[in-house]
């Protein structure tokens, strides 16, 4: 590792220049863009670093969400590292080309800024259209700031290409909270990242020299085995995300839990259960709480797929409620709220002590969340505790008494 | 930035166009980047015209392979029919893929992370793929002008799924999607998507050309200046499908030669620098829609009215390419002097009782 770092600088920037960034410091040889709101920020921002000379790479401005994964797709299968994002509706309009990409394990990167899917048009932040796509054999994420977004685009890349996982990456940030708020972003100097993030080499890639054939038709009975493959290196995934995080933070030395970040939750009873940029929030008001006494603190999930069962059970199970932040929607799902709650509940499933669970329906339509709906959902947690069971599995937060 | 200059392929350009469908040409090269090894129908027309592509394009080849008879016929799990590489893509990412694909050689030749001449990108979309679901991200990738060429080999009908009606099925002809009845005794009611001539007119800097599996050595000149134009470049190529059309299997090269002589497949190309269409193509003869049409059972069911219509269809695109219309062919047109086909008749009486 070099001792001088002449070229680190830190930078005030949003979230969207944060990933633009990251993908520049990766050295992308192809990238595919197509404009919805909020997270086009990235995509202007490099198309302007490859007008002014600062990023040698193939910028593709496709006619659709389905063509960027498309191009994605071909370019990754060519040998060639790939960016690529969307938000919204426009991570849906392209999901045909998720499972395919998964299944031919290639490792594509996608940079998402949640937003809201149609009706009614709304470009505030919910995690479903990310979320919808999270079976589909894409290691999936959420930064809750600018700094965090950046990392996790290079970390991403590192693991995705890794031979021994070789799958795609959903890299996600919440719209507006985290895509349109500047903060200080530390830029590392080039050396690190080149001692970090290998050159990518997909090992039978679209080569005439070496002809392969990707994606045949199959017969019923080849189907499965080609199933249980990418379902291990989903699987065999979490080894290496753990390995990755540690060596990014001896480089960088910004240390992350590659799983879950927890917060005040030493003696805690209750803990918000979350992931995304609400966390920032919820720091704050976690600390308001404490300082009233309340026995409240976080934790946050960082990596969604692979899930860390273990972990998450670990964790949850120290406390006696937890009350899940959802930010999206499942309609009609165990819970009928959101989608975290059920695959905490199935985590718990194994635990000696189960604590109670409660999903919240808060930070809907890209609204923030509040200090005092912080305290409602708090106090809801606290009767429940008292109470030895919950009133109902989900509360839409603003919309009772 | 230091930047790599990308080297490009130059193909020669056979001898003897327009002609020899059954004579030893010695130039052709050895190379077979399409062996044996699939599961096409005798006489497929698409596999016939794969063959002959991609023995015109050589072995620094990549063949993109978007949903349809040419990804699901040939490419079988572990017997695998490509000498080059090959990929499957979704059905609707034909352009989509393919520039990904070019992308990725442009940039990583450049950027000196692949050393080598730019290989020949070559995607094989069905008419399906290139005239419906795909046909946004093909005008991309000729809009954006990716170093590819695009094929599409148009054999008039979804046939991989058990042939339904694509927007170049022609009119009358029989599919499962549009069967003739008492109501419809026609069939197909719809006149197909001029869908060469829509990609010239929009992407005019693109080469763009059509041919057919019935004049080989005129296919594989297209191909090979398709590949050498340096951009995209666009191939409506005739591919007849046994199974579709419903004909005798060793008559698939005379059928690609019949819809060119019976005025139903203009033959063109478009010439990106001279922004013009070249028409000079003549078939060695002329000759009615009905000499075509009777060959094959997707037309059995047509009645007087509905070939007379077919003639006229091509009577106006013998006039779009400059030939002067024999008195014949503009009698034809008239139903008056055609008459039904031997199993319209037929075809009612069992349409009655379904």
């Amino acid at each position: 590792m070099p001792t001088v770092l002449e070229k680190k600088k830190t930078v005030r920037i949003n979230g969207c220049v944060a990933s633009a960034q990251a993908a520049k410091y990766a050295d992308v040889d192809v990238i595919a863009a197509y404009p919805i709101r909020p997270y086009t920020a990235t995509m202007m921002a490099l198309a302007q670093m490859v007008a002014n000379g600062e990023l040698d790479a193939e910028y593709i401005v496709a006619d659709s969400e389905h063509s960027q994964l498309s191009i994605a797709h071909g370019a990754a299968s060519s040998g060639a590292r790939v960016f690529t994002g969307s938000s919204g509706v426009g991570v849906q309009f392209a999901y045909e080309l998720y499972s395919p990409i998964s299944g031919s394990r290639m490792p594509v990167q996608m940079m998402i800024a949640d937003r809201t899917l149609d009706p009614p048009g709304d470009f505030g932040s919910e995690h479903t259209d990310a979320l919808s796509t999270r079976d589909m054999g894409w290691l999936m994420g959420w930064a809750c700031d600018a700094q965090e977004a950046f990392d996790n685009h290079l970390m991403a890349y590192r693991i995705g290409e890794d031979p021994r996982v070789l799958l795609p990456q959903m890299v996600c940030q919440d719209g507006f909270f985290v895509s349109h708020i500047t903060g200080d972003v530390e830029l590392p100097d080039p050396t690190q990242v080149k001692e970090f993030l290998p050159p990518y080499k997909h090992p039978y890639p679209l080569d005439p020299r070496h002809p392969v054939s990707h994606g045949p038709q199959i017969m019923p009975e080849q189907g499965p085995p080609l199933q249980l493959e990418r379902a291990r290196a989903m699987e065999g995934s979490m080894a290496v995300i753990e390995e990755v995080h540690k060596e990014f933070g001896e480089i960088f030395g910004r240390k992350y839990d590659p799983w879950v970040e927890e917060f005040m939750t030493d003696d805690a009873e209750v803990v918000f259960f979350l992931q995304g940029a609400h966390a920032v929030t919820a720091r704050f008001a976690i600390q308001h709480m404490r300082e009233k006494g309340l026995k409240v603190g976080m934790a946050r999930l960082r990596t969604i797929r692979p899930y860390p069962t273990d972990r998450v059970c670990e964790v949850l199970s120290k406390f006696k409620v937890v009350g899940v932040i959802e930010t999206n929607m499942a309609l009609g799902s165990p819970a009928s709220g959101g989608a975290l709650y059920a695959d905490a509940c199935a985590a718990l499933y194994e635990a000696k002590e189960r604590p109670l669970v409660i999903s919240f329906m808060a930070g809907m339509g890209g609204e923030a969340i509040v200090l005092k709906e912080f305290y409602w959902m708090a106090e809801k947690m606290m009767q429940a505790l008292k109470r030895g069971k919950i009133e109902k599995r989900t509360h839409w937060v603003g919309f009772e008494e | 930035m230091a930047t790599i200059e990308v080297q490009r392929q130059i193909l020669p350009i056979l001898a003897n166009p327009n002609q020899g469908a059954r004579f030893y040409n010695p130039e052709l090269p050895q190379s077979e980047p399409f062996v044996p090894g699939h599961r096409t129908c005798a006489g497929c027309g698409p596999s016939i015209q794969y063959r002959m592509t991609s023995k015109a394009s050589g072995d620094n080849t990549i063949l993109v392979g978007p949903t349809g008879c040419m990804y699901v016929a040939n490419s079988s799990y572990l017997c695998t029919p490509y000498n080059v590489p090959w990929a499957h893509t979704q059905i609707g990412s034909a352009g989509s893929f393919t520039a990904g694909v070019a992308a990725a050689y442009e940039a990583l030749i450049r950027k000196g992370k692949w050393k080598g001449q730019y290989p020949n990108i070559i995607c094989e979309a069905g008419d399906g793929s290139a005239s419906d679901i795909g046909l946004a991200s093909i005008s991309g990738a000729l809009y954006r002008n990716h170093d590819c060429l695009i094929i599409c080999y148009d054999n008039e009908q979804y046939a991989n799924t058990g042939i339904q009606a694509s927007s170049r099925t022609p009119y009358g002809g029989m599919t499962t999607f549009s069967p003739p009845g008492p109501e419809v005794p026609e069939g197909k009611k719809l006149f197909p998507k001029d869908l060469a001539r829509m990609m010239a007119a929009g992407h005019p800097h693109c080469y763009v050309a059509t041919a057919s599996v019935g004049y080989p050595i005129d296919l594989m000149n297209k191909v090979r200046k398709g590949l050498n134009h340096k951009g995209a470049a666009y191939l409506m190529v005739y591919t007849p499908c046994q199974k579709g059309f419903v004909y005798e299997t060793p008559r698939s090269i005379d059928l690609g030669r019949m819809v060119v002589e019976c005025g139903l497949y203009p033959m063109w190309e478009w010439t990106p620098e001279k922004r013009a269409f070249d028409y000079s193509f003549r078939p060695a003869s002329i000759r009615p829609v009905s000499e075509y049409l009777k060959l094959q059972g997707r037309f059995g069911h047509l009645h007087a009215e509905h070939i007379a219509n077919l003639q006229k269809f091509a009577n106006e695109q013998w006039r779009m390419v400059g030939v002067e219309l024999p008195e014949a062919l503009i009698k034809a047109a008239d139903p008056k002097n055609q008459i039904n086909m031997a199993a319209a008749a037929e075809a009612e009486v069992v349409a009655e009782t379904v």
